[in-house]
């Protein structure tokens, strides 16, 4: 069972799953970023958004009336991200200051212990879990200001669900790249857990 | 150097003449126009498209009216202005002194 959620997109009314949902606004999110500096980037941002609502409505039918993730990645993959767009070397650098190297600290589900926020701080400064759970522990037993801390920082901080987020959480760029490699760490990751 | 690059190049550069032939005859609206481009493969990902439609409506060389559509919203049919029409008649004219000159080189060579 999975919740669903519902969108305007183009006029438009569609039932989405929760993670299609997220992976469609990241999506969305990349390409505002990526047009700010077009001179009418709503009305560019409109069209595409009623393109979607046209690849989506082509998708569904009286036996399927949820938009899934694997839908908005097919739709990603016919607009193209905001790179296929540029074309490789396409047109330089525009656009780009704000799509790459976004740098945020999230909670990291994929090494969680409890809420991730040890993971996600960890993930932030390229260190191991390890050392911040030790000082997080540390602080709970020398007055439990660890704890209060640790409570305000797994409600502050979101929790990185799209791959797009996870990357951001590395600080590396969102690029074609990155998105390739932090895909095949997830495999990774899961193939790990089968054979345990 | 690498051959996919620059044949991109290639295909971007004339893409706004493409666009401008495509809506030459009747107007069309944009997933008219993304179906033709991407059957002669002059475009990979559709997003290329809604810029360029953008910048050439604010150029002044497109306009478009919504128009009612029989299933859901309106849709926004572009067409050529009478500025799109000259600027359509002069580039083609340079991709066919474009098309002779590399005949041209072409044949030197034979």
């Amino acid at each position: 069972m999975k919740i669903t959620l519902s969108v305007n997109l183009g006029g438009y009314s569609f039932n989405i799953d929760e993670d299609a949902y997220d992976e469609l606004r990241a999506y969305l999110e990349n390409l505002g970023i990526w047009f700010a500096q077009e001179e009418s980037s709503g009305e560019i941002l409109n069209d595409i958004e009623s393109r979607i609502a046209e690849l989506f409505r082509a998708k569904l039918s009286d036996y399927k009336q949820v938009i899934t993730i694997e839908d908005v990645k097919a739709v990603i993959s016919v607009l193209g991200t905001p790179e296929d767009i540029a074309g490789k070397n396409g047109e330089g650098n525009r656009g780009r200051t704000g799509a790459a190297g976004t740098h945020r600290m999230y909670r990291d589900p994929d090494n969680r212990m409890i809420g991730g926020v040890c993971a996600g701080i960890a993930a932030y400064w390229h260190i191991e879990p390890l050392v911040i759970r030790i000082i997080f522990l540390a602080l709970v037993f020398a007055g439990g200001l660890g704890l209060l801390i640790y409570l305000i920082l797994w409600i502050v901080l979101p929790e990185a669900r799209t791959t797009a987020q996870k990357i951001e959480m590395r600080g590396e760029p969102v690029d074609i790249h990155n998105i390739k490699e932090s895909v095949k760490r997830e495999f990774e990751q899961v193939r790990k857990k089968m054979n345990l | 150097m690498d051959i996919e690059n620059t044949t991109a190049q290639m295909r971007k550069g004339i893409l706004e003449y493409c666009i401008l032939l495509v809506l030459s005859g009747n107007s069309c609206y944009a997933s008219d126009i993304i179906r033709e481009l991407k059957e002669v493969k002059v475009i990979v990902v559709e997003g290329t498209l809604y810029p360029l439609l953008t910048r050439l409506k604010n150029a002044g060389l497109l306009s478009y009216r919504w128009e009612e559509s029989p299933q859901g919203p309106p849709r926004k049919y572009y067409e050529l202005t009478g500025q799109g029409r000259k600027y359509l008649a002069e580039l083609d004219q340079a991709w066919a002194e474009l098309v002779e000159s590399v005949g041209l080189i072409r044949k030197n060579r034979k």
